[in-house]
């Protein structure tokens, strides 16, 4: 019985592969979207009224990821995230394509870990996966992470998009995890370098010694620094943190801060580089099929001129989501979000969304949000420096896929 | 004796465990890739110049290149999802010399509820004729340059969006089987033509030809509804794919606003035409093989229906067609001719005749080396001071499968 | 009755018994994993990925199975919920932080690339672990 019993021991199987390969994986959203635009005009101390509409219809790719992941013995990750945006055509200058991430992390411990290369910073809850839409219910993010969005609202004023050292790690706490980083990156991106369409370089900086496009000219005291601390349950059910960054705003930048849209005082304050803080707070969860999103952020500046010529720089935004899963497949949720802008400018703006995602399979998602978007600003100079009153109203719908690659 | 085996048997066959495999859907990249030497030498000759100058015009050149190169992504998600992606590089791409161009070409999921109906969604090559759903996939190609509307290089030269859709963004379509060939049809719909998406102007502000006042980002289409792209494709194709043809039909409004295209049409008498006129595409394609002899052919006439032409007597009539037959000497040899033809409008009726002869040789199943010997004329009826040009090109490349 | 006969019949009744026997969940990790028994937290932190080495600084590759009882006495076992896990997989794969988990058809097929995989956690009904491989059990799924 014996040679029997042998018989039914498991075949002997070649040993295992060690697995250093590179890992290929990615993501795409592709859109349509229709808007409705509205721009209302007012001169008061004329009376004249003026009033402008548009409406549009698009499909788009509206953002494709590919990201490469590998291994490097048991302490060393890389990652780079590649990024295209908006059916992107180098030929027809659509949309853009960028290297968002690129990065080698040291594990030293769970607790510790060094990570160096072009990297989204830990700030408040979203920033670090602001552009993992395969991972967002939304196909419009709140306003301060939406990259289509990124010029119009000076997404940088808000957060810091990029750094290039972090430390950071998690320390065990009972049933919880203390989330900590601290971070180093280049000072904002309007003081990097740029190629000119004529092939020159330009900087808002010194020029003459400028001769390549992407690099930070500034000294280490306008250099990017900041953490965020914060706790997270072991379930990765509830999450809450505050965030912190110090660096400088390029008053320089005319491009950002066309005169005319700024108040008599604020131009005075252009032209050099105002001391920034940023402040975050984020709180995260779900209660069995309902989960929720909030988040702040206030922006504070130290800068003499502004004091001196008593213009308001400071700059806030919330974002608040709250979601319920339907199904397991099937979530859905509402939003609400507010801003304000600055330079002397009395304006507020504020966004609700509603929308819902179906999760199709694995890889496949249907998404579908409405968004409506609320300006007015009031006092703003407008030709001849009469003062205007204006409102903008813009209204969306998105409907689209998400696919992971 | 006969119940002990059987005992033994029945526990061998406990003992036993079976052998399965585990499913992957990892994501797997190819790609082709097209190395090319080509010279050049063109000769323009003008029927009106100033006096004294020279009413020739000839030049020479030679270059090498990477022609383009293509990276694809393709993941089979489940048994009825596919997502696919296409980039493509062109010219020695580089965004700091400002050489060539790169793009996402293809971006899509697909949804096959049946051989019969399927469902694609995302930017896409829509079906139409032959070659427009393989324009760029040059490793299918004997071709190293594809006829004239095709021709990516040419894309600026011959408008290639006046002739062909160049991307839809949904689809539907399938193929029904009838007896020994199949039913293949094809319905989409997608943005209005490249001209009218939104694009940075000289300062890298976000503009259109429509209504700037809303832009903030490049890539979208700032029209309504009734601009789109909608069309179609329907056609038989034999069972064992040796035979195939078929009739498209696209319906979308050419913009002709766009003054970056056509610097100087728009001015004096033709400044009427600025708006957005009505286009349709008419297409017909057949192809096949016969033994070693393999066949292709396409026309394509693009009719406007647009009143201020009409008021002022332009015709804005568009046709190309172009015709090849080859003969496959081995399985690796194929040898090929092609003449093409068309002419283009704006009330100045050009036409152009191309004769090219070439050949492909697979060497093995990743690499295939081409020539190609091309013999490009176009006349002019109207003088913009150019009458006749003819262009002869010798091209020499490598196509690899990656 | 003959001496085969005997010995047949008696196989045949342990193996029957072997079906009938409760089907205890174990979890196992190949036997160059630093350790020999493992709570209820560290299994979390392991599945959700917030533990990535183990206490030798080796990494952790993390099987999972596809489907079947096995998976849900497990998943009840760390109390999580399948879409809860995908979800955190996801974000952490993303985020370049971790790979997540491998997923697998059939137990015999784990234990088999447990076995072969310095280093790997897995989880599996214990009657099929053969008792000659390279695998260790750390922990046995209580049933709640």
């Amino acid at each position: 019985m014996l040679p029997l019993l042998l018989l039914c021991w498991p075949a002997q199987h070649a040993q295992a592969q060690i697995d250093s390969d590179l890992q290929l994986f990615g993501s795409m959203q592709t859109v349509f979207f229709h808007q409705e635009s509205r721009i209302d005009t007012e001169i008061p101390s004329t009376g004249t009224r003026n009033s402008g509409t548009e409406t549009r219809n698009t499909f788009a790719l509206q953002q494709m990821d590919l990201f490469f992941r590998k291994e490097i013995g048991d302490e060393l990750t890389a990652f780079v995230d590649l990024e295209f945006q908006l059916n992107y055509s180098s030929e027809k200058q659509w949309g853009s394509m960028s290297i968002q991430e690129a990065w080698l992390n040291y594990h030293i411990s769970d607790a510790a870990n060094l990570k160096l290369g072009l990297l989204f910073p830990s700030f408040n809850h979203l920033n670090e996966i602001k552009n993992r839409l395969a991972l967002l219910p939304y196909l419009f993010r709140p306003l301060v992470y939406e990259r289509l969005l990124s010029e119009k609202f000076y997404t940088e004023d808000f957060i810091p998009e990029h750094a290039f050292v972090q430390f950071h790690g998690a320390l065990p706490a009972g049933n919880w995890f203390v989330d900590y980083a601290a971070y180093a990156g280049n000072a904002e991106a309007s003081y990097v370098s740029r190629n000119t369409p004529s092939g020159g370089i330009e900087t808002d900086l010194n020029p003459n010694f400028e001769f390549l496009g992407g690099v930070d000219p500034s000294n280490l005291k306008l250099k990017l620094f900041g953490g965020r601390i914060g706790m997270r349950s072991r379930d990765e059910m509830f999450k809450f943190g505050i965030s912190v960054t110090h660096d400088y705003n390029n008053l320089r930048d005319s491009t950002r801060y066309p005169s005319h849209i700024l108040s008599g005082p604020a131009r005075r304050i252009l032209g050099s580089d105002a001391e920034r803080f940023r402040i975050g707070s984020d709180l995260s969860g779900r209660y069995k099929a309902f989960w929720f999103e909030l988040e702040g952020i206030k922006v504070i500046y130290d800068y003499d001129p502004a004091e001196r010529f008593d213009v308001e720089l400071e700059q806030s935004f919330f974002s608040g989501v709250l979601g319920y899963d339907i199904t397991s497949e099937i979530t859905t949720y509402g939003s609400l979000q507010y801003g304000d802008y600055t330079f002397g400018l009395d304006s507020d703006y504020f966004v609700y969304t509603f929308g819902g995602a179906w999760r199709v399979n694995e890889s496949v998602t249907a998404k579908a949000q409405f968004i409506a978007y609320d300006e007015q600003f009031n006092d703003v100079p407008g030709d001849n420096l009469n003062l205007i009153s204006q409102q903008v109203t813009i209204t969306f719908v998105f409907l689209g896929f998400s696919i992971l690659l | 004796m006969k119940t002990t085996v059987s005992i033994i048997i029945a526990f061998l066959f406990i003992c036993t465990s079976a052998q399965l495999r585990a499913q992957s859907d990892e994501t797997s990249l190819f790609g082709s890739l097209q190395l090319i030497f080509f010279n050049q030498k063109s000769h323009m000759m003008f029927t009106q110049v100033p006096p004294g100058e020279n009413p020739q015009l000839n030049e020479e050149r030679s270059s090498f290149a990477i022609q383009q190169m293509d990276l694809f992504l393709q993941k089979h998600i489940g048994e009825d999802f596919t997502a696919f992606v296409d980039l493509e590089y062109q010219l020695n791409y580089s965004s700091e010399h400002r050489w060539g161009s790169f793009s996402i070409q293809e971006a899509w999921l697909h949804y096959a509820l049946s051989d019969e109906f399927g469902f694609k969604i995302g930017m896409l090559y829509p079906a139409f004729n032959n070659l427009n759903e393989i324009k760029n996939r040059l490793a299918l190609l004997p071709y190293i340059f594809r006829p004239g509307i095709y021709e990516r290089l040419l894309s600026r030269l011959f408008l290639s969006e006046d002739y062909l859709p160049e991307r839809a963004f949904v689809q539907l379509h399938g193929g029904i089987p009838l007896g020994e060939v199949f039913f293949d049809y094809a319905v989409y719909t997608g943005n209005a033509e490249g001209s009218y998406i939104s694009h940075p102007d000289e300062n890298g502000a976000p503009v259109n030809d429509h209504n700037s006042n809303f832009e903030f980002i490049t890539g979208v289409d700032p029209t309504e509804f009734n601009l789109k792209l909608f069309g179609g494709r329907i056609g038989i194709r034999a069972r064992d794919e040796q035979f195939k043809a078929g009739v498209s039909l696209t319906h979308d409004y050419d913009n002709l606003r766009d003054t970056t295209r056509y610097p100087q049409i728009y001015e004096g008498p033709r400044a009427p035409l600025r708006g957005d006129a009505r286009r349709m595409r008419l297409g017909g394609d057949v192809s096949g093989r016969v033994g070693p002899v393999r066949f292709e052919a396409e026309a394509i006439k693009v009719f406007y229906d647009y009143d201020a032409a009409e008021r002022i007597g332009v015709d804005l009539d568009l046709d190309f067609f172009y015709a090849m037959a080859g003969y496959s000497f081995t399985d690796a040899l194929f040898v090929y001719g092609s003449y093409e033809g068309g002419s283009a409008v704006f009330g100045e009726r050009w036409t152009h005749r191309t004769v090219t002869g070439g050949a492909a040789y697979q060497i093995n199943d990743f690499v295939t080396a081409k020539a190609q010997y091309i013999v490009y004329k176009q006349f002019l009826d109207e003088s913009l001071h150019i009458d006749e040009a003819t262009i002869r090109f010798v091209f020499l490349g490598l196509s690899l499968v990656l | 009755m003959n001496t085969t006969l005997r010995i047949g019949l008696f196989l045949t009744l342990l193996v029957c018994a072997s079906h009938t026997m409760e089907a205890q969940t174990a979890v196992i990790v190949n036997r160059s994993v630093p350790a020999s028994s493992m709570g209820l937290k560290e299994l979390l932190d392991i599945y959700t990925l917030n533990k990535a080495h183990w206490d030798d600084g080796s990494r952790i590759t993390v099987f999972d199975l596809k489907r079947g009882k096995t998976k849900e006495a497990f998943y009840e076992y760390i109390d999580m919920s399948e879409e809860d896990l995908q979800r955190i997989w996801l974000r952490k794969q993303f985020t370049g932080k971790a790979r997540p988990p491998r997923s697998i058809s059939n137990e015999e097929e784990l234990i088999d690339m447990v076995s072969r995989t310095p280093g790997a956690i897995g989880y599996v009904t214990e009657r099929n672990i053969p008792k000659k491989s390279n695998v260790r059990i750390v922990a046995r799924v209580k049933q709640r």
